[in-house]
């Protein structure tokens, strides 16, 4: 394996650590994989390319998988993607059979993990073969599809495309770029800020802002509750493990793993969604559909198979057309940028040993994850009774390092982390979706430049929908998308209209 | 005819305006939409208002009127101070030492419920060791700038 030859001891090393700070963001409800890597940026900044890999995906794939051990004890899911978990893990734990729970929903997290990574390696660099033929004008239409899914996806298809726009015009302030062919002059801000914002707003600032700070506000808007979760905790053991439980359920565990990659694939789509569509799927192919919800290893094994699927899944859009697949992958694509790595279609081709070592490391951190949280599953639920005004502040504070030191030491950067911390917690209140927003905000430049270009070529608009075959399969893509949402949206307002008067 | 209808679709731009042509673009966009919102869902909700069967009253009774604003205004002192501090030690992230100790210890105490001498020992420890090792690990160790 040539490709192999110069990754280091510290590699090795690196995945476990990351997989083990993912973990515990993972397990602390209200923290999730993407803060987990947005805090943990600043300790990549002087890591080679190979370790800074090596890190940011053990916390990943540790960040995700985390989320299962406090929705199995607790009943609170630790991420978004865990919360079918909740619904058969929980049950179980009353029952007395917690560990046995967690160690079910461990050895799903494994194999939708390990089964992502094999749909990434083999899908990816086809994606990538396939987009190198883009043009600026397809690549235009996929982002435009790009966000189009997003919206169609969010609870509300207006406000997830304002949300989209919104994030593509906040990232047009400042220079339009010479080196892509702009005219290098400063646009859409007052005079007075120009010293500042010439390059626009840092990615990762923002990210963190959003991310990081905003998360916290909103806790401190609930008062930083405290529970006393060490007595709540029961880690039943009074029923033992064994891999028996897994017979006749290895359907699910595919059927669960490629929902989940397939999902992730989807910009912007949060975990949940495909968890739940996979319990929904198990649920309708089980045998005891009415055992679901009660305490079910199907069940916890569907939701969890699943949502590690997501790992693969969400990277594969991001490597081969450099579109993220979910938030942490947009937090991903920022750490890949400051390593020098530009995704895209071409990223496989030019980097095939970067893109080996990526898929090596996700295998890693699954193994890694699988090893430590079985073994040590007793401790690392302790973490999560590790109070939150000890791990805010220094949330924070990691925030704040991450900001400034992005670019060697701007302070302007970290009062970026806190203008899109409070318009994160805002945002909320006011109905924008961040995933979108974000979305649009990475793509945005990239956007101007395809639409813009491709105008200066060509002269008329009527080229975006004649370019090519592929420009018109997209635009049949988009069509369906927004068609999709608007049915979607009339028949939920006539089920609540029907609900209404029933 | 066919070439009245290719001319609407004819676009030049002149390039020493192409830096607004794609914002001012976006920007109509993000009106049409707001417009469109406000159609599909700002009329129902203006007239169930109406009805009385919602009160626009913002009700910020489940906000903790403590610790929110707390956070804000330890937040932008923290930042504040970090770089005034920071001036005084030119790049050897002591700006950031001396302030993110105070900082934590004071965050904690605005978070914590239910004092009592165990937890204010804690918070005191997490206060001096976390800032100390960021700092020595990433400054020292790995030279990372800081404020």
């Amino acid at each position: 394996m040539e490709y192999f030859a110069d990754l280091s001891f510290t590699f090795f090393m690196l995945i476990p650590v990351g997989v083990i700070i993912g973990i515990i963001f993972g397990a602390i409800p209200g923290m999730t994989a993407t803060m987990a890597v947005a805090v943990c940026l600043p300790l990549t900044y002087s890591l080679n390319l190979n370790q800074g890999l090596a890190l940011l995906l053990g916390l990943y794939v540790g960040g995700i998988s985390g989320g299962l051990v406090p929705a199995i004890l607790l009943n609170i899911p630790g991420t978004p993607s865990s919360i079918t978990t909740t619904f058969d893990g929980y049950p179980m734990t009353q029952k007395g059979e917690g560990e046995k729970a967690l160690k079910i929903g461990i050895v799903s997290s494994l194999f939708g993990g390990l089964l992502s990574a094999a749909i990434l390696a083999f899908f990816a660099p086809l994606l990538a073969d396939f987009a190198i033929k883009f043009s600026y004008i397809e690549k235009f239409l996929i982002i435009f599809l790009a966000l189009t899914v997003i919206a169609s996806l969010s609870k509300n298809l207006l406000a997830g495309i304002f949300s989209g726009v919104l994030g593509v015009y906040i990232s047009l302030i400042g220079t339009y770029d010479i080196s892509f062919g702009g005219n290098g002059d400063i646009r859409l801000m007052p005079e007075f800020l120009e010293y500042w914002l010439a390059d626009g707003f840092s990615l990762l600032p923002v990210l963190i802002g959003l991310f990081g700070l905003a998360t916290i506000m909103e806790e401190a808007e609930k008062g930083i509750r405290e529970e006393d979760l060490s007595s709540k905790m029961v880690l039943g053991s009074s029923i033992k493990f064994s891999f028996s439980v897994f017979k006749g359920q290895v359907i699910n565990l595919f059927r669960s793993g490629i929902i989940g990659t397939f999902v992730g694939m989807l910009p912007g789509v949060g975990g949940s969604a495909a968890s739940v569509l996979s319990y929904t799927q198990a649920k309708n192919f089980s045998k005891k559909p009415e055992k679901m919800g009660k305490g079910a290893p199907e069940g916890v094994i569907a939701s969890e198979s699943a949502n590690n699927g997501l790992t693969g899944g969400a990277l594969i859009p991001l490597l081969s057309l450099g579109i993220p697949g979910d938030s942490t992958t947009a937090v991903l694509i920022g750490a890949f940028t400051l390593q020098g790595i530009q995704v895209g279609p071409l990223f496989i081709g030019e980097n095939m040993g970067t893109w080996h070592t990526m898929v090596l490391a996700v295998v890693i951190a699954n193994f890694a994850m699988f090893l430590v949280m079985f073994f040590a599953i007793k401790y690392i639920a302790k973490v999560i009774t590790v109070p939150k005004y000890i791990l805010f502040p220094i949330i924070i504070m990691m925030c704040v390092v991450g900001a400034y030191a992005i670019n060697y030491g701007v302070m302007f950067d970290v009062w970026t982390l806190l203008i899109f911390g409070i318009f994160g917690y805002l945002a909320q209140k006011i109905g924008i979706e961040v995933a979108p927003f974000i979305i649009g905000f990475i793509l945005g430049k990239s956007a101007e430049i395809y639409f813009v270009k491709s105008l200066e070529s060509f002269g008329t608009l009527t080229i975006f929908f004649t370019k090519s075959p592929i420009a018109m399969f997209l635009w049949v893509l988009i069509v369906v998308s927004v068609g999709y949402s608007i049915y979607s949206t009339i028949k939920n307002r006539r089920q609540d209209k029907f609900d209404g008067h029933g | 005819m066919d070439n009245g209808i290719s001319s609407l679709f004819k676009v030049k731009i002149n390039f020493a305006e192409s830096h607004t042509f794609f914002p001012t673009i976006v920007f109509w966009v993000l009106l049409i939409l707001l417009l469109l919102i406000f159609i599909f869902n700002g009329r129902p909700y203006l007239r169930s208002l109406r009805n009385g069967e919602r009160k626009l009253s913002l009700s910020l009774a489940h906000v903790d009127k403590l610790r929110l604003p707390g956070t804000l205004v330890l937040t932008v002192a923290y930042f504040l101070l970090m770089d005034y501090v920071g001036t005084f030690f030119p790049n050897q992230g002591l700006g950031f030492l001396f302030v993110s100790i105070p900082f934590i210890f004071l965050l904690s105490l605005l978070y914590v419920h239910r004092i009592d001498r165990r937890k204010i020992l804690a918070m005191s420890l997490n206060a001096l060791i976390a800032p100390s090792v960021a700092w020595y690990v990433l400054a020292q160790l790995f030279n990372i700038t800081l404020p």
